[in-house]
């Protein structure tokens, strides 16, 4: 097998640390199929193929003696000694490791030695689990998906002088008003900043307003995005729930699921969404109970009409 | 009408203001505690008179382009209120009168 390139100079800090961060605990499978040493090849074969492993730890009173896989069964077959029993074959020596070792010594093993399998001791040296590559593979792909959705929400893309689009992720918490509002008036500075028309700035700071409200008094926390390109605007509204029950119903005017304590800060009148629905020139939404609710609302920006230099002679521009 | 004869008008003691607001000329008053109906209404650069005193009359203020907020029914605004009008650059003033005295007092400066 190919070596695993995991050098600390070329890796991204990010993944260093969760490969120090993870332990085999974490990630070793813990549904530990083993055999006796008595048992004959001929049972290995039958346990191998009924639970779907290509190697098996040999294990007696929670004692490790070898592991034996599927190179040492063909090996069997071809010396047709099916009935021999296990003991013969293993391999007495079995490369372990220690549940409390982090990932990263672990992927080196990897390297270090030319098994697919490790099985894995806790302090008392009794086998917990084994480890393989893709015991690995799925563990890391699923905390690199969580780092990058972390990462994603914090992302902001740098705005230099040639940059047309402008793109920016506010995280709302449940309940905060103190700070509700807040990345709508930066959204409203943004777009003045890049000279767009009041009355359009106007509308998208409403449906930014009426969503980040709706985010801090509905939602269990959630993100606002906002994208400006040059001939549209987006806000998007995304949150993990509760998700609402009738979304048709959520959009009738004056409908509320809002608490007194809401009303008094001068919300919760139900006007929030068919609001931002009013301001937006298109507008979704889509939400499932226990799963959340996402909503976008857009603005089509007019066309910049290029003006011609005025030293043209107006026969000259193109469609004059 | 200039923003600073609106003012007089309700005998307002202004908390904060941009003096380049005394003279933006103003047409058009909103006169409401709830946001969620400020945040329908299709007013150019209205003044915001409300008796709610909150950071969200401020931003909602804000956010329909209010040049100001006038807190009704002898209301204080809380320092941090005046900090974030500054910040907003909304002029934030407050009037003893009552907020039906208060939007009758500027309908008849504005001649309505």
């Amino acid at each position: 097998m190919e070596p695993l390139q995991l050098t600390a100079e070329q890796s991204p800090l990010l993944f260093l640390e969760l490969l120090y961060k993870l332990r085999v605990r974490d990630v070793m499978a813990k549904d530990l199929v083993t055999i006796a040493r008595s048992a004959t090849m001929r049972d290995l074969k039958r346990l191998m193929q009924e639970r779907k492993v290509s190697g098996v730890p040999v294990v007696e009173n929670k004692r490790l003696y070898g592991i034996v896989s599927i190179e040492d069964l063909i090996q069997a077959l071809e010396k047709n000694r099916m009935n021999a029993p296990v003991s013969e074959f293993m391999a007495p020596n079995a490369v372990t490791v220690e549940e409390n070792m982090p990932l990263s010594i672990v992927m080196s093993y990897f390297n270090k030695y030319d098994y697919r399998r490790f099985p894995v001791l806790n302090a008392s040296n009794e086998p917990v689990g084994i480890i393989t590559a893709r015991s690995i593979n799925s563990r890391l792909l699923m905390e690199l998906f969580r780092e990058l959705a972390r990462i994603e929400n914090q992302y902001v893309l740098p705005v230099d002088d040639n940059a047309t689009c402008y793109f920016k992720t506010y995280r709302i918490q449940k309940a905060d008003f103190d700070n509700a509002g807040k990345a709508s008036t930066e959204i409203k500075n943004v777009l003045r900043d890049r000279g767009i028309a009041a009355k359009t700035i106007r509308r998208v700071a409403i449906a930014a307003y009426e969503l980040e409200i709706n985010l801090a008094v509905h939602s269990d926390g959630g993100t606002l995005t906002f994208r400006a390109d040059e001939d549209e605007i987006q806000i998007v509204s995304k949150d993990q729930g509760p998700g609402i029950a009738d979304v048709s119903l959520a959009m009738k005017e004056g409908w509320t699921t809002a608490n007194e304590w809401v009303k008094a800060m001068g919300f919760g009148a139900g006007m929030g969404l068919p609001n931002a629905k009013r301001v937006a020139d298109e507008f979704h939404i889509a939400s499932a109970l226990g799963v959340g609710t996402n909503v976008t609302a857009r603005f089509i920006l007019p066309k910049a009409v290029p003006t011609p230099p005025a030293s043209l002679p107006a026969a000259a521009v193109p469609g004059a | 009408m200039k923003l600073s004869e609106l003012l007089q008008a309700v005998e307002a003691e202004v908390l904060w203001s941009d003096p380049a607001h005394d003279a933006t000329d103003v047409a058009n008053v909103i006169s409401s505690d709830l946001m969620s109906d400020v945040l329908m209404m299709d007013a150019e650069q209205p003044l915001l008179l409300s008796s709610l005193v909150s950071d969200q009359s401020l931003r909602t203020a804000n956010v329909v382009g209010a040049v100001a907020l006038v807190v009704a029914n002898g209301k204080i605004p809380p320092p941090n209120m005046v900090e974030l009008a500054q910040e907003l650059g909304i002029t934030l003033a407050r009037t003893e009168m009552a907020k039906f005295e208060a939007s009758v007092a500027l309908g008849k400066a504005l001649g309505r």
